[in-house]
C-alpha cells in the first residue's frame, strides 16, 4: 500500500493544523479563560467555555491558516459562547455571583478587616457594573483587559471603533453616577 | 492598548479609578492549574473528522483513484436525478376536489348528541309570498259606481240636485 502525493499532502496539512491548534491552546487558553470568567464568574463554566471554543476551532482547523488575527478571532468565539451560555442558563441570582467573585479578588490589606472592606468595595463596583446597559457593560468588561485595544474590542463585538469609544464614554459616566449614588445611599 | 485612559476626563476620576481597579483585578485573575492539559485532552478525545461521508484515504489502486471516485459520484448523482425526473413525468397532478365531505359529528361521552337530527337548508322549501290585504280598488262593483258618478255632465248635475 503506497500513499499518493495528495494523501501525503493532506496528512501533512492535518498535522500542521494540529500543531497550530496545540500552539493556540498553549498561548491563548489563559486569556480566553479570563475573558470567560469575567462574564460567567464561575471557574467551571469558564473552563467549559474555553474547551468549547477550542472544539469549535478544531472543527474549522482546515481554515485556520485563513485567520489573520488568531487572538481576536478566539476571543470573539469565546465571547459569543459565554454570552449565549449566560443568556440560556440564568439560574443563580446575580448577587451570589458578585459576592463569590468579590471574595476571591486579591485585597491590598493583610488584616481580615481590610480584606472584608475590599471585598465589600469590589462587590459594590461589580453590582454597579451589572446595572449598566448590556452594550455599555460589554465594552466596559472587555476594556478592562490590558491586551485588548479599541480596534480589537470593535472586532470582537462586530462594531466600529467609534462605537466602542462612545459606548465606553457612556459606560464610564453611568458607572460614576451609579457609584456616587450607591455611596450616597450608604 | 489601555482603553480606560481614553475618556478619563469625562467622569469623576477617583470613583472610576477604584471601579476600574476592580475590573482589572477580575481581568487579571489567573487561569486554573492544568487548564491547558485538560483542553488538549478534550481535543484529543473529540472526534477527529467532521465529515459525514469519508472516503478511504489511504488505499491505492485504480479502483480508488480520483477519476473513478468522481465517475462513481457522477453516476450516483445521475441515477438519483433520473429517478426523480421519471417520477415527476409519470405522476399526474390530482384533480381539484369539488365537494367537501364533512365528517359526521360524534358526540363525546358524557355530552349531548345530535340524536340523528339533520340540518335542512332553508333554500329547499319554496319561498311563501304573504297574502295581500283586499283593497277597495279590487272590488269591481264599487269601481263601476265611482266611474259612473264621475261621468255625469256638468249641466245635468244641478237639475238632479233639485
Amino acid at each position: 500500500m503506497e500513499s499518493t502525493p495528495s494523501d501525503v499532502e493532506q496528512s501533512a496539512r492535518a498535522r500542521a493544523a494540529e500543531e497550530t491548534l496545540a500552539a493556540l491552546v498553549g498561548e491563548y487558553s489563559g486569556a480566553l479563560y479570563r475573558v470567560a470568567f469575567s462574564v460567567l464568574r464561575n471557574a467551571t463554566d469558564a473552563e467549559d467555555a474555553v474547551q468549547e471554543t477550542f472544539l469549535r476551532v478544531l472543527r474549522h482547523r482546515d481554515t485556520l491558516h485563513e485567520v489573520r488575527d488568531h487572538r481576536v478571532w478566539l476571543i470573539r468565539i469565546v465571547w459569543n459562547i459565554v454570552l449565549d451560555r449566560k443568556r440560556r442558563a440564568k439560574t443563580r441570582p446575580e448577587t451570589d455571583d458578585i459576592a463569590d467573585l468579590a471574595r476571591i479578588l486579591p485585597a491590598s490589606g493583610l488584616s481580615a478587616e481590610a480584606r472584608a472592606a475590599a471585598a465589600q468595595h469590589h462587590a459594590r463596583v461589580l453590582g454597579c457594573v451589572e446595572q449598566l446597559p448590556a452594550k455599555e457593560r460589554e465594552v466596559m468588561l472587555l476594556s478592562a483587559f490590558e491586551e485588548l485595544s479599541s480596534v480589537e474590542i470593535a472586532a470582537v463585538l462586530g462594531i466600529t471603533e467609534s462605537s466602542v469609544r462612545s459606548r465606553l464614554f457612556r459606560a464610564r459616566n453611568l458607572l460614576a453616577e451609579l457609584l456616587q449614588h450607591s455611596r450616597g445611599t450608604k | 492598548m489601555n482603553n480606560f485612559e481614553d475618556h478619563r476626563t469625562s467622569a469623576p476620576s477617583t470613583v472610576l479609578t477604584d471601579a476600574e481597579t476592580t475590573l482589572r483585578l477580575v481581568a487579571q485573575l489567573p487561569a486554573p492549574q492544568g487548564l491547558e492539559g485538560r483542553i488538549k485532552t478534550a481535543l484529543n478525545a473529540a472526534p477527529q473528522s467532521g465529515r459525514i461521508l469519508a472516503w478511504p484515504a489511504h488505499r491505492t489502486g485504480w479502483l480508488h483513484s480520483t477519476f473513478v471516485r468522481n465517475a462513481v459520484a457522477a453516476a450516483i448523482v445521475l441515477a438519483v436525478a433520473g429517478g426523480g425526473w421519471s417520477v415527476y413525468l409519470h405522476v399526474r397532478p390530482a384533480e381539484p376536489v369539488r365537494a367537501i365531505a364533512m365528517p359526521q359529528r360524534v358526540a363525546a361521552p358524557g355530552q349531548f348528541s345530535s340524536a340523528g337530527a339533520m340540518r335542512t337548508p332553508q333554500s329547499e322549501t319554496a319561498p311563501v309570498v304573504p297574502q295581500q290585504a283586499v283593497t277597495p280598488a279590487a272590488n269591481p262593483d264599487v269601481q263601476k259606481k265611482k266611474t259612473m258618478k264621475k261621468s255625469v255632465p256638468a249641466a245635468v248635475a244641478p237639475a238632479a240636485q233639485r
